[in-house]
């Protein structure tokens, strides 16, 4: 008997580069696959805010401020909402402007040849 | 206990600030067009009166725009009528000062003013306390006033119009705010002569055709200034910095702070030294004051209606006494739930205002 589908093998020549998303589906979910600072991330495709495609948003560099000087945060490390724009950091999944809301996050491991996305939560 | 954030108080003309003028200005006072300086008004006109009629005193050859009221009237009609512990002051046609184009003028003009407040009613009247008139169109000047000033008892902030040409959020203002966060003192913005002088336009919908349109609009010049202050981080950089919203009603308010929550979660890059949801610093840094308290035909809608701003926190009673639509204390407090109302009827304005002393009265 067959289980239900709980995960992806993406061989890593097909895995994402840096600034790329990556669509893959898991048991009918969909999830998009980045890459932020060498390392995968696995993002359920639904905005927390109001259900957006979040995946279809831009992947792009926070803008941050200490209070004096207006800087760039980790480069391509979060994703803009394609709906309303609100941002979401793509390692936490965590909205930069209403700490109540995060993305629905995926594990992500990496052997030898694949990365490997399943249904699990990350650690 | 009884703190009233917004009693109006005027000279009966400009020939009143004389003494406290320097000779230049003395002569601009008397000179000036056909019967000496004016300020620029309203472009319309009350139908039946600016003033409560039964507090009205014009004086002889008086012909200034707003009614003169004596320190004794307001004793004895306000102050004693409704045992007022104490009253903030803010200015009639002094106001106008900072929408008149001569940013110099209107410089010397708030500082003689202030002068004569201090020396005609507050040195009088210990029940009153002062709020500093600056000229809004000179910034610098605006902080040279406050730092002459703002260490004075009599004076317990800084008044702003809602008229004005630039919005008060923007970096040119920042010498203002500087000096009043030195000195932690609060900033009032009171809605007073938008579309007058050098002013924008009360609404972007261009000018209305009568008071009563007016004078349902006349928030808007404090609606942009809150989201201006809000936008441009004041709070941030300015952190003892604290704003009161006078005469500008409360359910707008609610709608407006809604709507740049949710603009502020879409265009955070844009403003990123605001750092918090803007609605946020408006609970620590910002007081409203009651009046014209809406007046729904069922009273437990604008308690629904205002909810969101908290307002056993942040409502200061304020009579707009001797104004046409002044408000009674006991008809406003007996609108809201009692347990806010030592709040309102106090406690949040000796808490904003900082008047230690006054727990102990």
């Amino acid at each position: 008997m067959t289980g239900a589908v709980r995960e992806a093998r993406l061989p890593r020549r097909d895995a994402p580069s840096e600034g790329a998303v990556r669509m893959i589906e898991i048991g009918g979910h969909r999830i998009g696959l980045y890459c932020v600072s060498g390392n995968f991330y696995a993002l359920a495709d639904r905005c927390p805010h109001r259900g957006a495609p979040i995946c279809a948003g831009m992947i792009t560099t926070p803008v941050e401020t200490d209070g004096r000087e207006i800087t760039l945060g980790p480069r391509q490390s979060i994703v803009r909402c394609p709906w309303h724009k609100w941002e979401f950091e793509i390692a936490t999944g965590r909205s930069l402007v209403d700490a109540r809301l995060r993305v629905r996050r995926y594990a992500v491991h990496v052997d030898e040849e694949h990365v490997v996305v399943t249904l699990d939560q990350p650690d | 206990m009884l703190i009233d954030c917004d009693i109006h108080v005027g000279y009966e003309t400009l020939t009143d600030l004389l003494p406290y003028l320097d000779p230049p200005t003395r002569e601009l006072v008397i000179n000036s067009g056909t019967n000496g300086l004016a300020m620029p008004s309203y472009p319309w006109n009350h139908p039946t009166g600016w003033f409560r009629h039964d507090v009205y005193e014009r004086g002889s050859g008086h012909d200034a725009n707003f009614a003169y009221m004596s320190l004794d009237t307001l004793r004895e009609r306000h102050l004693d009528t409704y045992d007022v512990t104490l009253g903030v002051v803010e200015p009639d046609e002094a106001a106008a000062f900072s929408v008149i184009p001569n940013a110099q003028l209107a410089t010397r003009l708030c500082s003689a003013y202030n002068d004569w407040l201090l020396e005609q009613w507050l040195q009088e009247e210990p029940r009153l306390r002062g709020m500093i008139v600056v000229p809004a169109q000179h910034p610098q000047a605006a902080a040279r006033e406050i730092r002459r000033l703002g260490a004075r008892d009599e004076f317990v902030g800084v008044f702003l119009p809602g008229g004005s040409r630039i919005p008060y959020g923007n970096p040119v203002y920042d010498p203002l705010w500087e000096a009043a966060n030195e000195l932690s003192l609060p900033v009032a913005v009171h809605t007073h002569f938008e579309s007058v002088g050098i002013a924008a336009s009360v609404t972007a919908a261009g000018m209305p055709d009568y008071y009563a349109e007016y004078h349902t609009l006349c928030g808007s010049g404090m609606y942009g200034h809150l989201v201006s202050i809000l936008c441009h981080g004041i709070f941030e950089r300015f952190p003892d910095t604290r704003v009161a919203m006078v005469e500008g009603g409360l359910v707008p308010f609610v709608g407006f702070l809604w709507r740049l929550d949710t603009n502020w979660r879409a265009c955070r890059s844009e403003i990123p030294w605001c750092k918090r949801r803007p609605s946020e610093y408006v609970w620590e840094h910002v007081r409203f004051a009651t009046q014209p308290l809406e007046s729904p035909d069922d009273p437990e809608q604008l308690l629904a209606a205002i909810e969101f701003l908290r307002p056993s926190d942040t409502l200061m009673y304020a009579s707009d006494f001797p104004h046409w639509d002044f408000d009674e204390p006991e008809q406003t407090l007996r609108q809201l739930p009692a347990e806010w109302r030592d709040n309102v009827r106090w406690r949040n304005a000796q808490d904003f205002f900082r008047l230690p002393a006054l727990a102990a009265a």
